[in-house]
């Protein structure tokens, strides 16, 4: 097990750059999540990491081990870094059998035979496969497939294992419990784990630090789970983690006011003190916005919807409209006001970040795009 | 730096495979196209457009011209209608035993349509067909009821045979279709059979239309069907008529530049149903084919189901029945003309073939031909599909036009450019009269098959598989070796068979290049029957169906094995 | 109000030809007022789809009958079956089913074509279809050329362009993405305000299910389960199906003895809890991870510990041992607790189950398969 270091790495196709002098540091025995919007560069990064393809500048150490050092011209061949990979589309091999697709890699390093049948039992043992070793892959689920994709990473007990969006494409259910049992392989070996999602949720559930890319390809925070819920670094991190509402502050004598088409005093709990947030935007959480009697703050009811675990209500705040999120232990204890009502809101934990430019807005609609895959990958 | 120099093997074997591919490719299919246009153009040397315009203005070419393009549209038409109208009755009524109808409507594509020709013109020739004769008899007409050699005659055998060209596309077009396209018209006030026009059809219009097209240039260049049924009466079309060309010049090189000349109008009567054909696909065909999987509800025949039935049967019986028993009981009689009876039959025409010269080696030749013609075409049609798919050289287009070429031009203009390229025309090379000859030819024509099914397949290896391995370890040629090649092995098996299957019953190509020694099955079943030793022909034709049916059940057999991991 | 749609007695049997006889629908009786967004909610296999599709007309009833604005359509006794297009509904795919050879115009104008409509007016009311749908200026465009989003919208436009009094919706939202499943949502409750059709809504997304509908059938295995308004289908679920189908649930095997309440197994801490009148001596108490408190351990309640802490984005996931069981407890991220902290737990008015049917289970396995 080691620490992978990225030190400014940089890699352009076509003149285009994906990353530009990219530094992250991954400490030995972590989870740790990449996150981004797709086409942030966080599968180029890996793919140099693999040995998949070639930075122009930068290195890149695993451990004492130099993969790639662009000035000294160092360039270890991918099937000579000893990484693990689980790929999107599991990449299992459609033609072996599981024990013959988690032997392979041991069998490249010409091991000893009875070695390598004892070794890649193991590894299936490890994700509960051994039952299925002489299955084909189109005789299992996705699920399974996948586990026998971690197995064959972790078979060469490699020093990093990579997951390139190893869930997306399993359904709900499956997902999460793939998650609970990397992580539970990952108590047991201790290996290192970069895991590369566009999905904070599913990152959030899984990583010990989580790096976050911005769609230019830099990293905007890198930190606990903790740290970048309750301090995110920027706006970009703040609204990637969940929705929030947005309204502009402006200063009104003196003191603030909130923009909502008529301008409603700010009220003094929510000011951030020495800071300057005149122009900023103030964002809060859906469930961030709750109700509250006596507030100065009103709103009208324009819309109550019942969603099962929480009630979703729109409220009219001067002429913007803002949404709410409530949860049912809140409408047990607070009540659920009617369509129409008028009812007090308060904000809690209000951040203030500047407008965002508009070619930003288009950066994430574009992030929305879908990726193909091929049936076929996945050992169909 | 190890990395390096990695990078620079794969380039370099990269780079063999690419040149490699460009030569065999320039051998096999450039020179023989490029021989033809040379010799229809240039004389000794010169260009000349006097054979050609001498060529075109001769009347018995364009009468030739005015049969192929009429047959081959009547067919087009009659078979697009008869492929639709059964692929919409196996495919979504409720008509029983759809199963083993599916089966036997498929049974035409498996045979050569010259038996069929054979067998209708027992039956049904204008002078001593069987059937004219007892039908004559039997209601006391003045003359013979039926005519087989007139072009209607080679319509209606030719549709027999290319008819499940459209019926494939569109069955499997229909059951693959979301069935709540048809529901939602239902639900929008529309009547089921409003629903088949306005909406069922129009869906199926791009798979029809591949069919229909796939007939159309088929007809075009057939050869054997009008050559059998048309010959006697002097019914021609462009394919007989540069045989008969060559033929009766008893392959003089003037009869071959002759029919160097005749090549070039029949390849443009083909290329301009090809650029059709492009046309008409590439102006989109539907993505019908989504949402959950759902049975289609079939469509209650009600009352019509009977008469359906029995129509269904009756066709069956008429195409794919009438012709294979009527080879069988030939083949059993004692001399040509005798009445088909009991006392008539014996086994002595089975004697007499393979006791014949030739007869066994005929059998040989195609057996070697297909079988070494399916291995060569089965590894350099691979080999084309990896350059273009995972090399991806610049030129690639060039690479797949080049391959897919011999293909679509008819097999009798391919086998001139054949003798024309490989007589002693290049550095001395003259293989004619050789088995290696026909061999080059086969392999020019049937590569497109094995480059198709290889390029599919190889497609479908995500590139994630050869990561997977190179990240376990594996070389760039340890990857290839251990997962590429092993993931495509079935489909380059079915593009053996692919070749393998047309090749042992081939005549079109073969008829032009055989010599003494390297007569094919084909070519000598034709000749007997040329020689008038019409039993014997039968009697070895259907040696040759039971060759054919004996392997077409092991490739089932094999193919099904297969499917099943 | 009227009824508009009325069940009576509906079974549907069907014989496969692994499992026999598979009864698909078992004795239907339900009833869709005029004016209603009604929801057909449960598991793949449940009924729901073979239940719409005789309402549709798509497939005739085993047993019962169907009635369709007070005209019967299908009836196992009279022999009688209406087809489809004579029913005179609006139905919409998840696949979408727009016509791909079809513009959008004559898409939409296909039904009236259908009926013969004057050219004059079909192109008003195709129009006006459109507007509604937000598809004015895409009339020549082709279906291939636009989102599923839009393609959607087509298949809504056809729909409603005949003002048909009832509108079927079988899984319409299932193939888009979630963001534009929300605004279609509000589209469809939109369009329904406008034209005022009832809809039978079908689809196996419960939160969809209580966002749209005034009222919903869940059902399970062929049977219906319960009938009511979402807000008392969730909380007051008639068995633990029911409650496990409508949100995440944690159920938490009890022991009732002298009037106290146990977590199984381990008998050392009460939990404080109403105990109903006809309580088995084990039963299931039914809750919801976002409906248990989680307070400090000064505070009265299940003493506990936090033994894992997980951020999610719009909450934080607690997992805390009540007895042998490992209880999830979700929170607003306001509510903070350390891995290891003491705290206390409460339930807000629980559910109470009898023990757990195994059998049901095994049966709804084999149904999956099915």
């Amino acid at each position: 097990m080691a620490n992978v270091r990225f030190e400014n790495i940089t890699v352009g196709y076509g003149g285009h750059m994906v990353l530009k002098d990219f530094s992250l540091e991954v400490q030995s025995g972590q989870i740790v999540c990449l996150v981004g919007p797709s086409g942030c560069g966080k599968t180029t990064l890996v793919r140099a990491l693999l040995g998949l393809n070639k930075p122009e500048t930068g290195t890149i150490t695993v451990g004492d081990k130099v993969l790639f050092d662009a000035k000294k011209h160092i360039n270890v061949p991918a099937e000579k870094r000893n990484i693990g990979i689980v790929f999107q589309d599991y990449a299992v091999w459609p033609h072996m059998t599981v024990i013959e697709n988690v032997s392979y890699p041991l069998k490249k390093q010409r091991r000893p035979k009875d070695e390598i049948k004892q070794r890649a039992m193991h590894a299936l043992e490890q994700v509960r496969m051994t039952e299925y070793a002489n299955h084909l892959p189109s005789q299992l689920s996705g699920g399974q497939q996948q586990r026998v994709a971690i197995a064959r990473a972790l078979v060469t007990d490699s020093d990093v294992v990579v997951m390139d969006e190893p869930i997306t494409n399993l359904d709900a259910k499956l997902r999460e419990e793939m998650l609970l049992e990397i992580r539970m392989i990952q108590n047991r070996l201790g290996a290192t784990i970069l895991y590369i999602t566009h999905d904070q949720q599913s990152a959030l559930q899984l990583c010990d630090k989580m790096a976050i890319m911005q769609p230019d390809g830099s990293l905007c925070q890198f930190g606990s789970d903790e740290e970048i819920i309750l301090n995110p670094a920027n706006r970009f991190v703040f609204e990637f983690i969940g929705v929030s509402n947005f309204i502009p502050v402006v200063s009104m004598g003196g003191k603030y006011a909130l923009d909502c088409g008529e301008k409603l005093p700010l009220p003094a709990e929510l000011n951030p003190g020495n800071e300057n947030i005149a122009g900023k935007e103030l964002g809060v959480r859906l469930n961030d916005v709750v109700f509250d009697k006596q507030s100065p703050l009103r709103a009208k009811v324009s819309s109550r919807i019942f969603l099962g675990s929480e009630y979703n209500y729109f409220l009219r705040l001067g002429q913007k409209e803002i949404r709410v999120q409530q949860d049912m232990l809140a409408a047990r204890l607070y009540g659920t006001p009617e369509e129409g009502e008028e009812i007090g809101v308060t904000f809690l934990n209000p951040h203030y970040y500047d407008p965002k430019p508009p070619e930003q807005a288009a950066a994430v609609v574009e992030s929305g795009k879908k990726k193909k895959f091929s049936l076929f990958g996945k050992g169909a | 730096m190890p990395a390096a120099k990695d990078n620079e093997r794969k380039l370099n074997m990269d780079g063999i495979l690419t040149v490699v591919c460009f030569i065999l490719l320039l051998i096999i299919v450039v020179i023989p196209i490029f021989m033809i246009i040379y010799n229809a153009f240039f004389f000794e040397g010169k260009f000349s457009l006097d054979l050609f315009t001498t060529q075109m203005t001769d009347s018995k070419n364009l009468s030739a011209m005015w049969n192929t393009v009429q047959i081959a549209i009547l067919t087009t038409i009659i078979g697009t209608i008869m492929g639709v109208f059964y692929a919409w009755l196996l495919g979504r009524s409720d008509i029983p035993a759809k199963g083993l109808m599916r089966a036997l409507f498929n049974i035409p594509y498996m045979f050569p349509p010259f038996l069929g020709a054979m067998a209708w013109d027992l039956l049904l020739n204008g002078r001593s067909g069987y059937l004219n004769k007892w039908l004559r008899t039997t209601f006391g007409l003045s003359q013979m009821p039926f005519n087989i050699n007139t072009i209607w005659g080679i319509v209606f055998v030719e549709v027999s045979y290319y008819f499940p060209f459209v019926f494939m596309q569109v069955v499997s077009a229909l059951e693959r279709m979301d069935p709540t396209l048809e529901e939602s018209a239902r639900i929008a006030g529309a009547k089921q059979g409003t629903v088949i026009w306005k909406i069922t059809l129009p869906l199926m219009k791009p798979s029809i239309s591949a069919g229909a097209l796939l007939i159309l240039t088929t007809s075009l260049a057939h050869f054997g069907v009008p050559s059998i049924l048309g010959y006697a009466q002097g019914i021609y079309t462009l394919p007989t008529r540069i045989y008969a060309v060559i033929y009766n010049s008893t392959g003089s090189f003037e009869g071959i530049r002759q029919g160097a000349a005749l090549s070039v109008m029949l390849v443009v009567v083909v290329a301009l149903a090809l650029i059709l054909q492009n046309k008409i696909l590439s102006s989109g065909s539907y993505d019908i084919i989504k949402g959950k999987s759902m049975r289609p509800t079939l469509i209650k025949l009600r009352g019509a189901k009977i008469p359906l039935l029995i129509l269904a049967i009756f066709t069956l019986v008429l195409i794919v029945l009438v012709p294979l028993v009527m080879i069988f009981l030939i083949s059993f009689i004692k001399a040509y003309g005798l009445p088909l009876k009991f006392e008539n039959f014996t086994f002595a025409q089975y004697q007499k073939v393979f006791n014949m010269n030739g007869t066994l080696d005929s059998i040989k030749n195609s057996l070697i031909l297909s079988i070494s013609a399916g291995i060569i075409s089965m590894f350099l049609g691979t080999l084309v599909a990896y350059v273009v798919q995972k090399i991806k050289p610049k030129g690639k287009e060039v690479l797949e036009v080049i391959s897919v070429l011999p293909y679509s031009i008819p097999g009798t203009v391919l086998s001139i450019g054949v003798i024309l390229a490989w007589s002693g025309a290049i550095f001395g090379i003259s293989l004619y009269n050789t088995l290696w000859i026909i061999l080059i030819a086969y392999i020019a024509r049937y590569l497109s098959f094995s480059m198709k099914t290889s390029s599919a397949a190889l497609l479908q290896v995500h590139s994630s598989l050869e990561e997977a391995a190179r990240v376990c370890g594996a070389s760039h040629t340890e990857s290839l070796s251990d997962i590429t090649l092993p993931l495509i092995r079935p489909a380059m098996v079915s593009g053996f068979f692919l070749i393998f299957l047309p090749a042992m019953r081939e005549v079109t190509t073969s008829i032009l290049l055989y010599g003494p020694k390297t007569m094919t099955l084909g070519v000598k079943i034709y000749s007997l029957r040329d020689a008038g030793m019409i039993p014997q022909a039968a009697a070895l034709a259907s040696v040759a169906i039971v060759i054919i049916i004996i392997l077409n059940t092991i490739v089932t057999e094999i193919t099904k094995e297969r499917k099943g991991v | 109000m009227a009824d508009q749609v009325i069940l009576r007695n509906v079974t549907k049997r069907f014989a496969t030809k692994t499992l026999g006889d598979i009864v698909a629908v078992d004795n239907f009786n339900l009833a869709v007022h005029e004016g209603e967004c009604f929801s057909f909610l449960g598991p793949s296999g449940c009924g729901k789809s073979t239940t719409l599709r005789m309402i549709a007309g798509f497939e005739d009833l085993t047993e019962g009958e169907i009635e369709l604005c007070g005209r019967l359509v299908s009836s196992s006794e009279k022999n009688l079956y209406v087809p489809p297009e004579e029913r005179g509904l609006g139905m919409v795919f998840q696949a979408f089913a727009v016509w791909p050879h079809m513009n959008v115009f004559e898409n939409v104008a296909f039904p009236l074509r259908i009926q013969k409509v004057s050219n004059a007016e079909v192109t008003e009311r195709v129009n006006k279809a459109l507007k509604h749908t937000s598809l004015t200026g895409l009339e020549t465009t082709y279906p291939s050329d636009l989102s599923g989003g839009q393609q959607q919208r087509i298949a809504l436009a056809r729909a409603i362009v005949t003002n048909p009094k009832v509108m079927l919706l079988d899984e319409p939202l299932s193939n888009l993405d979630p963001k534009l499943r929300e605004t279609m949502r509000f589209e469809i409750k939109e369009l329904q305000r406008e034209f005022g059709f009832t809809i039978i809504f079908v689809t196996h997304d419960q939160s969809e299910a209580m966002a749209i509908s005034d009222r919903m059938m869940v059902c399970d295995m062929g049977k219906i389960m319960q009938i009511d308004t979402p807000e008392n289908l969730y909380n007051k679920p008639v068995n633990r199906f029911v409650h496990n189908f409508l949100g995440e649930s944690t159920f938490i095997n009890v022991d009732v003895q002298g009037g106290k309440v146990y977590p199984k197994g381990d008998h050392t801490q009460a939990i404080s809890l109403d105990i109903p009148k006809d309580a088995a001596p084990e039963m299931v108490v039914a809750t919801r991870p976002n409906e248990i408190e989680l307070l400090p351990a000064t505070e009265d309640g299940f003493k506990s510990r936090i033994e894992k802490r997980i951020f999610l984005t719009d909450r934080t996931e607690y997992l805390v041992p009540v007895g042998e069981q490992m209880v999830k407890i979700q929170t607003p991220h306001r509510v903070r607790f350390a891995q290891g902290d003491a705290c206390s737990v409460r339930f807000v008015d629980p559910m109470w189950y009898p023990k757990d049917d195994e059998a049901a289970e095994k049966e709804r396995a084999k149904r999956q398969l099915f």
